[in-house]
């Protein structure tokens, strides 16, 4: 490893030195807002480091390939666990969450999604995968007093273990196959044939199953609600927008260059986006319960990212990257909501506990209604405009029966995310006390907002820099 | 190599199911934990008989970070069996059923 790989790794050595600095100083007991501040502190210096360093194309000893595409994600992540850190002031001080390790676990989880998100080999693939599954599975149970985290634990490591398994199996049959572990070598086809051997084949099943629970495809999807209900709103935020984006990253890297309409692999990949639009759309309807609903939501959205990846070249690679920052912002949104709700001892999640909440907490409720929209998909917000560009991508590659079947969930979908908005601006009991919102959750609040608007209202500048950073 | 590429592939793949069963039939937490140690260890041996299959060591270099992450992974684990077992007094999976829907 010579000094310009290291320079080139700067925005992720950023983010390992704060994350140990801070577990190392959690020892001596500091306040959890303390460490939390510096968890953002240094957060942002990782993503800022990312802005301004410029090391051009480089390889990393042949795992890492840092070039424009790894460092648009390695502002974008630090930024996504600076918010995230930002609405867990109140949440996690009302818990007792100790500082130094909350916020290192999930400094160290942004490093592994950079390092995913840059990876150009196999192997650096599921190291930056276990990078952040390993502290996720930590922050999923951080809460000691709640069974439902305890639970909601044990679900993610015992079905993140087996598609660990899955995933380490599928890449050793493609190494047995092809003997490399490059991205840029494994995808190429046989010769002969123009098809995979039957053991590649094999492999890029496996690896794709793995993938498949960790973005919680169907049927892969059943860990998702429950854990998006006991974990920590702050960390289901995490979970929903930073781990499954940088897995996506990495997709899009990974079958970029595979002609993958030429593969059986595209007949695999159609069934399972058909398969998560439409039925985490009929599971989402019959949600009572606000986390679920958005665990639901999220199943569905992945359908919708999986048919651009099949779309795929410049329009469909273009409207994943788009829709992955969109959905970041208004995703870590609809959480910070959940959270701004949570008291000391409670978190309300279920449509009963938000009676009257648009009384109540009047920006909040506002806040929640655009998320739901741009989830949706309505104009003039974030959400409306990356479908758009999926749909038009998917059309333009031929796959209208899929596109079809997008627009039809989405239409179903505003009667599922409308409800809670609708129920929150009915009369509730008016004993529930009212509450004063912190600055810095009003400030995320606001943040998430403007994005999702601005997005939503002048995408152009985002698409342009999209465009020039495709590998 | 004496031992062709497709024996060790073969009885790799047997290990590899043989863990997914015990994930799948166990009921007791632990037996569910070492049925995926028993998957990661049959990745181990496919890596390590393709990479002598193609002379080189990158498959070798594989296990070593795959034997780092599992450490990890059985550190959390365990210590994960500790903090439920606190909880409930039992490691029964099916215990573990708050949440449905």
């Amino acid at each position: 490893m010579t000094w310009s790989d290291l320079y080139a790794l700067l925005p992720v050595l950023v983010l390992i030195f704060g994350s140990t600095v801070l577990l190392m100083a959690g020892a001596w007991r500091a306040a959890f807002s303390t460490m939390v501040a510096y968890g953002i502190l240094f957060s942002l210096a990782a993503a800022a480091t990312a802005v301004f360093h410029t090391p051009g194309s480089h390889d990393v000893a042949g795992f890492f390939l840092i070039g424009g595409y790894s460092r648009f994600f390695s502002i974008l992540w630090p930024i996504v666990a600076a918010l995230t850190l930002t609405i867990s002031f109140r949440y996690g001080a009302d818990r007792g969450f100790s500082g130094g390790e909350y916020a290192a676990l999930i400094l160290f989880a942004c490093a592994g999604m950079v390092l995913l998100s840059s990876a150009s080999s196999l192997v650096s693939l599921f190291l930056g995968l276990e990078t952040f599954t390993l502290a996720l599975y930590i922050l999923i149970a951080f809460h000691k007093g709640s069974p439902l985290g305890a639970e909601a634990g044990l679900k993610y490591l015992v079905m993140g273990g087996v598609a660990t398994g899955l995933l380490a199996f599928g890449i050793a049959l493609i190494f047995a196959a092809t003997g490399t572990f490059h991205i840029s070598e494994v995808s190429i086809l046989d010769a002969s044939n123009g098809q995979f051997h039957a053991v590649t084949l094999f492999g890029w099943g496996m690896l794709l199953a793995g993938i498949g629970f960790k973005i919680s495809l169907v049927p892969f999807h059943l860990w998702t609600p429950d854990v998006y209900q006991g974990a920590p709103s702050p960390v289901a935020g995490l979970l929903a927008t930073g781990s499954k984006g940088a897995v996506f990253a990495a997709l899009v890297f990974l079958l970029g260059n595979l002609q993958l309409s030429r593969t059986p692999l595209a007949n695999l990949l159609w069934v399972l986006s058909a398969a998560s639009m439409l039925i985490g759309t009929l599971c989402a309807l019959r949600q009572n319960n606000l986390k679920r609903m958005l665990a639901y939501s999220s199943v569905v959205h992945m359908g919708y990212l999986l048919l651009a990846l099949l779309a795929g070249g410049t329009s469909g690679h273009t409207a994943i990257l788009f829709y992955l920052v969109a959905y970041a912002f208004v995703n870590l949104g609809a959480f910070a909501v959940v959270t701004v709700f949570s008291s000391c001892a409670t978190e309300p999640q279920s449509y009963e506990d938000f009676k009257g909440a648009g009384y109540r907490q009047p920006l909040a409720a506002a806040a929640l209604l655009v998320f739901v929209l741009s989830l949706a998909g309505i104009p003039p917000t974030a959400g409306f405009m990356g479908k758009f560009a999926i749909f038009y991508a998917a059309i333009e590659t031929g796959y209208t029966g899929l596109a079809l079947i997008g627009i039809l969930s989405s239409l179903v979908s505003l009667y599922y995310y409308l409800r809670p908005v609708i129920i929150m601006y009915m009369s509730g009991d008016s004993n529930t006390p009212s509450f004063s919102m912190m600055a810095s959750e009003k400030s995320v609040l606001i943040l998430c907002l403007i994005a999702t608007l601005i997005l939503g209202v002048y995408p152009g500048p985002l698409f342009d820099v999209i465009t020039g950073i495709l590998p | 190599m004496i031992v062709p590429l497709s024996h060790i592939l073969g009885f790799s793949s047997a290990l590899f199911v043989m863990g997914l069963a015990c994930v799948l039939a166990r009921r007791d937490l632990i037996m569910i934990l070492i049925g995926i140690e028993i998957m990661l260890n049959a990745v181990g041996l496919a890596l390590v008989g393709a990479s002598a299959f193609w002379q080189k060591v990158d498959g070798q270099i594989f296990v070593i970070f795959l034997m780092a992450m599992t450490s990890a992974e059985v550190a959390i684990s365990l210590a994960m069996v500790v903090y439920l077992r606190r909880q409930k007094a039992t490691l029964d999976a099916d215990a573990y059923d708050g949440m449905k829907g």
